[in-house]
């Protein structure tokens, strides 16, 4: 695979890489004072990719597929629409459903987009879908979003992980993974446990031991790279940082290291203690963090079921954008609800709803977000989109397009070129800032 | 003598509707059934048409699901997923009252046996006991916690007057049960039904089921409670119809019947006047109507109905039920059959 300028132009011609690559030892604070940098900072490419810096993006998956009758597209009162009310928001014109009442107070940080018809509702299939913003091809693996995004928005001095994803339920669980973007971009994968699995010292080797070891690496690697500096030289001595970064990373999964009030603010579920955790791994600098909470998928009792995980994605959502925005970073990060598919507008006879993929409902937040719009429109029973389909490529692209990533760039594998989203797919700027 | 004979059940009628019916009333001594529906709605059906058309009550009525309905004398009582209850002139079809009862959705309303006091459940964990000619607010029962052990709101489903209206129970979602006094609101006995709540801890971490059903004996011993057993994909109701049936002031269990024949939510449970079966309905994606023996849990009769059943009515006669459910009203007859006279000697 053959690398592309970040911006796509032949006159740009450094890569991000290249760019961090060399400044690597500079340190964040030697940056600024360095003259090749601050000339860097007058290309207009260069400075985009500052920005982008520190941007990342949250996933809040919901397996199984949420109802958007019950979350973001309610009906009230059609006999598709079940028995929950619509409630204002504070957004003039905008209803959702009764069932997220505190995110009904948020939608200004929100963009709801109510005509997602991606056509595939099998559970394997939508998942990939959604996933990679195409369709599953044979002759190709396609990485996930979050591989992109940790290729696009990771730092390579970076000591934490790029792409973490919790996905603590069995059912629906997919890892996702980076394709053919190689095993660099593969997910810090959390199931049974909220702490990544093997990156404490092993107990057989004491601290000291470790430290010393540490130091004495650090010393040899900084001696050789005085007299031999190359870019493989500094990639090996920066695996070795990015190891012991992501050793001492421990600590960023374990919410015991946040007070209790905040504990209380996020709330006590599993989903609304990841949600905590996806703050303190944003907050670190991890650029794709995904939380899934599982399992949406309400054949029988869709009502009882979404007054549960509504209340639960109701509590979570809105305390991680308040914290977010309160600690300022809400406009550096972008959080996404998302799915597989939607559900019926037909009621079986369980109270269920099937699985339904023709006019669906996501939502984005936060950075690079015309908070409080509404994209889309279904049909008075949402049988189908009457106004503004969009297709999981379009979607990618506008997630691209908010973040400030090229969404026209391409990837090469071998000589073949890959749009990073799908071929003829397009951001919507009507709902970007 | 009891004309019913549950050997004998049968289909005799269904009536398709545009939408789920979700309760049902009976009104005595005739065919006429008043149902409320997932439209938001209340009709009335004269089931002795050849061919049942709904009539529509009017005025102003509910704004969610109609999910309770009794007859309090002269007036119907609906309650609805809108937190409200509402009184109806029966001939006008029309509201005469409507009270504000619960904050979250009425899943039930029933009246007393002499049609005097009027009790509704909702999700707001509450129990309360209205005067039915007046509307007043006797007693609020407070006992239901409003969040289940695993940090989600809880509902409360079911409950139910005794034959003398002098108890009443009811029955939530985590399986808890209390049995009350009518006249003074006091909680005279808890009961336990864990079973009946299934909770996924790791492959998809919410819950399902709850008591939706409960009904006295007779006599007021022995209280039946309804719901659907532990389900391995909660994705479906694909558990055992489940029944426990207590000696509620002795606290304790004396049958538990766990039914994999007919899967599916208990929703309605019903004792007749007199004999040793009682009747339950409910379901799945299809419907069942039960009916066993409450002295041995064995299976007196059952078999499939047209529909999930929501609830169903006995008649006066006890030999038939109304059921309401998805799409449609279903009769469904029981009726003993009449043994033929000896014959009469002439006189010599």
């Amino acid at each position: 695979m053959s690398r592309q300028n970040f911006c796509g132009s032949a006159e740009h011609g450094v890569s991000r890489r290249t760019f961090f690559g060399t400044t690597m030892f500079a340190g964040a604070t030697a940056f600024a004072a360095n003259m090749r940098v601050m000339d860097a900072l007058k290309n207009p490419c260069l400075a985009s990719e500052l920005k982008r810096q520190q941007k990342s993006v949250i996933l809040l998956w919901l397996g199984g597929g949420a109802s958007q009758f019950e979350t973001w597209d309610p009906k009230p009162g059609r006999p598709t629409g079940g028995p929950f009310r619509a409630i204002s928001t504070d957004t003039p014109s905008v209803q959702i459903s009764e069932l997220l009442p505190k995110m009904a107070q948020r939608l200004k940080t929100t963009a709801i987009i109510r005509s997602l018809n991606t056509r595939n509702a099998d559970h394997g299939g939508g998942t990939r879908l959604m996933e990679c913003g195409r369709a599953v091809e044979q002759a190709v693996d396609y990485p996930d979003l979050g591989a992109l995004i940790a290729r696009e928005l990771g730092r390579a001095d970076s000591q934490v992980p790029d792409y973490v994803s919790m996905y603590s339920e069995t059912e629906g669980r997919h890892k996702g993974g980076p394709g053919f973007l190689g095993a660099r971009y593969a997910p810090t994968f959390l199931t049974e446990s909220m702490i990544p699995p093997n990156i404490r010292r092993p107990e057989s080797i004491p601290e000291v031991d470790h430290q010393e070891r540490a130091d004495l690496q650090k010393l040899l690697a900084k001696r050789f790279a005085e007299k031999r500096y190359n870019a493989s030289v500094a990639s090996h001595g920066m695996a070795y940082e990015r190891v012991r970064g992501i050793m001492a990373s421990e600590t960023l999964f374990d919410i015991n290291q946040e007070p209790q009030s905040a504990r209380d603010f996020y709330g006590p579920t599993q989903f609304q203690e990841q949600c905590l955790i996806a703050r303190r791994l944003v907050e670190a600098g991890v650029p794709f963090v995904k939380v899934a909470r599982a399992w949406w998928d309400s054949h029988g009792q869709n009502f009882e079921t979404h007054l549960e995980l509504c209340a639960d994605l109701d509590q979570g959502m809105s305390a991680l954008l308040d914290d977010l925005k309160q600690r300022g970073l809400l406009d550096s990060t972008l959080v996404i609800t998302l799915a597989e598919f939607g559900r019926t507008p037909g009621i079986n006879a369980s109270l269920g709803r099937d699985h339904f993929a023709s006019a669906w409902s996501c939502t984005l937040s936060g950075c690079g977000i015309k908070g409080g719009s509404v994209y889309g429109k279904t049909d008075p029973d949402g049988h189908k989109v009457e106004d503004g389909e969009m297709k999981a490529g379009d979607l990618f692209a506008t997630i691209f397009a908010a973040l400030g990533v090229d969404y026209k760039k391409e990837y090469h594998l071998g000589a073949r070129p890959i749009p990073i989203v799908d071929f003829g797919c397009k951001p919507v700027p009507e709902i970007l800032a | 003598m009891t004309s019913s004979d549950p050997t004998k059940f049968k289909v005799t009628k269904t009536a398709r509707l545009k939408g789920i019916a979700l309760c049902i009333a009976n009104l005595p001594g005739t065919e006429r059934v008043f149902f409320g529906s997932s439209d938001f709605k209340v009709y009335e059906l004269d089931l002795a048409a050849e061919k049942p058309q709904p009539v529509e009550f009017t005025g102003e009525g509910h704004q969610s699901y109609v999910t309770g309905a009794a007859l309090a004398g002269p007036q119907l009582v609906t309650g609805g997923y809108d937190g409200r209850l509402i009184w109806w002139d029966l001939e006008k079809r029309e509201p005469v009252r409507t009270v504000p009862a619960h904050e979250k959705w009425i899943r039930n309303v029933v009246a007393s046996p002499d049609g005097k006091v009027i009790a509704s459940v909702a999700d707001d964990m509450l129990c309360k006991m209205w005067d039915a000619g007046t509307g007043n607010l006797l007693h609020t029962l407070v006992e239901h916690k409003p969040m289940t052990p695993h940090h989600f709101p809880s509902m409360l489903f079911a409950v139910a007057f005794s034959a003398d209206g002098q108890l009443v129970a009811t029955g939530d979602k985590v399986g808890h049960v209390a049995v009350w006094e009518v006249a003074t609101g006091k909680k005279i006995s808890e009961l336990e039904a864990p079973v009946m709540y299934t909770w996924d801890p790791k492959q998809r971490r919410h819950s399902i089921g709850g008591i939706r059903s409960l009904a006295f004996s007779a006599d007021g011993k022995l209280l039946a409670a309804g719901g659907i057993g532990t389900i391995g994909n909660i994705d479906h109701l694909d558990g055992p119809s489940r029944i426990e049936i207590f000696d509620w002031a002795a606290r304790q269990r004396t049958q538990e019947i766990s039914d994999t024949k007919f899967k599916g939510l208990v929703e309605q449970i019903a004792f007749p006047r007199e004999g040793t079966w009682f009747v339950c309905s409910g379901g799945d994606n299809g419907g069942f109507v039960s009916f066993y023996d409450w002295q041995t849990g064995k299976v007196v009769h059952q078999d499939k109905v047209p529909m999930h059943v929501h609830k169903f009515v006995l008649n006066d006669t006890q030999d038939t039920l109304y059921a309401a459910g998805h799409d449609q009203i279903a009769v469904v007859e029981f009726k003993a059959v009449p043994v033929p006279a000896e014959p009469v000697a002439p006189a010599s």
